[in-house]
């Protein structure tokens, strides 16, 4: 019977993956657990659960399930829905202290943008202990001996991952399609379902080939600033200008011009520029969404302050870092990579590390940890 | 540029979290909370759970009531800390950024009144439960406990006919606040479970909004 629920839900929440999909939060037992069993924390999307579940099958471990509204670990963390409340939360009021004989927790490594390992350890006295970024490599990290590899800290953005990203802009908006053309305007239905359900493919499948030349830096109107909810540039209008003047030039030598002509092929046109300008590069794991000004940060490593204590290598989702042991200081070798996702700011113990914006103010590790990333901007910053 | 920051701060959820929640209440939840705060009195120590905005928490401090208010977001205490500042309450209310699970940390018998509006909605099964605990702990004997918030109705036509009608709300209070809640069940039932004794219940016509005062007995002579 498990097997067909992890079926049901991932085939739902994959075709609706851009919806929260909670589910009970609390203590889970794998296996036979004894009182030194593993304690891992999740998050409470349905979705992510189940994975997390399976990766660990074979295993005798407590799973807590924190309350991150339904959303998966990474966008909860960075927006502010799974914080060291919730972590607090579940470690005190699941019952897992009265289970279990130890006070060390393996977090997500991308709840590290959310989750304050040093306010988790003064509020309940339980070590948060980074574990990689997927579920899959966890049995791998246990045999480690909780050591984690410089491949289990990286996020990547794998085939699978991004057919996962083509369903969720294909299903709903080609439903949302389907609703309304099949029953008011029948010829349009068939292109206009098709156009929405194959451009989101060939857009994330190629992404490889062309995401060299995406520059999540670039200001003003570009491949993919915003979205169509906000603002989708001057550029794609004017090509759609274009497009329609073409077509009506078209029209008129072929003869075929009516406003049913023109109607159609506008509409087509327009929901193309639609699907191409949606938030690209933020439904990626490897680029910063185009709608936060946050990408324009950059993070400055105070040497001073910086002990090499190493947490920023510990969680830095793209291994921007590296620690030199012998002198005790960290370095950003791979600084171009960074997401500013913000989690090597908000775990730094001495707050060596910091944001800097385009115009040279400082945004403090104290404001970052306090002010999540969400879509409406808590932590907007707004740059020159 | 710190004002500048906070400015945009203040422009996400929680500013509109107020006017939203009137909105959605229908103007009924400023007649609600001032009803639900009504048996404070001057001098008596109160622990605002989930205070939010401070709704709850500047009405008893009105009062001449010593007030704690408690809630895990920043950014909704930042409004509270202002409007208790400009309402010239300050040295009546404290606020802190914590969630119930940190409740154990505080003294036990240390308040006359706990109360808490619209927020065991938004608490998971676990916390409601320890919450329930902890206010029987918290509570001096003979100490009550207010709560206006979301239930679930327990006549079935009521529960599908709430059901109904809240869902268009719940999409709206999600776009508004960025909040959902999920009506909480059987909560007289287990109030008494946790070992106080309810005193009032008011429910809604559509039994889907409580107001419930309970109180911690007085300790049995032995």
């Amino acid at each position: 019977m498990n097997w067909l629920k992890y079926v049901i839900v991932t085939l739902v929440e994959t075709l609706l993956r851009g919806f929260p999909f909670p589910c009970k939060t609390g203590l889970i037992k794998i296996g036979n657990p004894g009182r030194d069993a593993p304690v891992f924390l999740t998050c409470n999307f349905q979705l992510t659960v189940e994975r997390v579940k399976r990766a660990l099958k074979g295993m005798d471990a407590y799973l807590l399930v924190a309350n991150s509204r339904g959303i998966n670990v990474w966008c909860s963390s960075t927006g502010g829905l799974l914080t060291n409340h919730d972590a607090i939360s579940v470690l005190k009021t699941s019952g897992i202290e009265d289970v279990v004989d130890h006070k060390t927790v393996i977090l997500p490594q991308l709840a590290a943008t959310g989750i304050e390992m040093k306010v988790v350890l003064k509020k309940t006295g339980w070590r948060v202990v980074w574990g990689p970024v997927y579920a899959k490599d966890i049995p791998v990290f246990m045999e480690k001996h909780l050591v984690k590899t410089p491949e289990m800290r990286q996020v990547r953005f794998t085939w699978d991952q991004r057919i996962e990203m083509a369903v969720m802009w294909a299903f709903p908006f080609s439903a949302i399609a389907a609703l309304i053309t099949i029953p008011f305007w029948r010829a349009m239905a068939l292109p206009l379902i098709s156009i929405i359900l194959v451009l989101p493919f060939l857009i994330f499948l190629s992404f490889p080939l062309y995401s060299h030349w995406l520059n999540p830096k670039k200001k003003g109107t570009s491949f993919s600033k915003y979205t169509v909810l906000f603002d989708f540039g001057r550029i794609p209008l004017i090509i759609w200008g274009f497009f329609l003047l073409g077509m009506v030039l078209f029209g008129l030598r072929a003869d075929v011009l009516s406003w049913e002509f023109m109607l159609r092929w506008g509409i087509a046109s327009f929901v193309v520029i639609l699907l191409i300008n949606i938030d690209l590069m933020g439904s990626t794991p490897v680029y910063k969404s185009g709608l936060h000004e946050d990408r324009f940060l950059k993070i400055v490593l105070d040497e001073n302050k910086c002990k090499g204590a190493g947490f920023c290598e510990q969680v830095c989702p793209k291994n921007c870092y590296e620690v030199d042991n012998v002198r005790h200081l960290a370095a950003m070798p791979r600084a171009d990579q960074c997401v500013q996702c913000g989690a090597c700011i908000v775990q730094c113990p001495f707050d060596a590390l910091y944001f800097r914006n385009p115009k040279g103010d400082v945004i403090l590790p104290e404001t970052i940890r306090r002010f999540k990333l969400n879509l409406l901007g808590k932590r907007f910053v707004k740059v020159a | 540029m710190s004002t500048y920051i906070l400015m945009k701060i203040l422009e996400s959820a929680p500013s509109r979290y107020d006017r939203g929640i009137r909105i959605l209440s229908l103007g009924k939840l400023n007649k609600i909370y001032d009803r639900l705060t009504a048996p404070i009195k001057a001098g008596q120590r109160v622990l605002d759970i989930g205070c939010g905005t401070g709704a709850l928490t500047l009405r008893a401090a009105q009062k001449g009531a010593k007030v704690k208010g408690i809630d895990v977001n920043a950014q909704m205490l930042e409004i509270a800390r202002q409007r208790a500042d400009a309402a010239n309450l300050t040295q009546n209310i404290e606020f802190c950024e914590m969630g119930v699970a940190e409740l154990g940390s505080e003294a036990p018998g240390r308040y006359d009144v706990v109360m808490s509006g619209l927020c065991f909605s938004e608490l998971t099964e676990d916390e409601l439960v320890y919450t329930l605990k902890a206010v029987k702990r918290l509570l001096k004997p003979g100490g009550l406990l207010l709560i206006a918030d979301e239930v679930s109705p327990g006549n079935p036509f009521k529960k599908i006919l709430s059901g109904l009608i809240r869902f268009p709300l719940v999409i709206a209070t999600f776009l508004i606040t960025q909040t959902t809640t999920h009506a909480v069940r059987h909560l007289p039932e287990r109030i008494e479970d946790a070992g106080l004794t309810i005193e009032s219940v008011k429910l809604n016509k559509l039994e889907n909004f409580i107001e419930l005062a309970a109180k911690n007995p007085e300790e049995v002579a032995k």
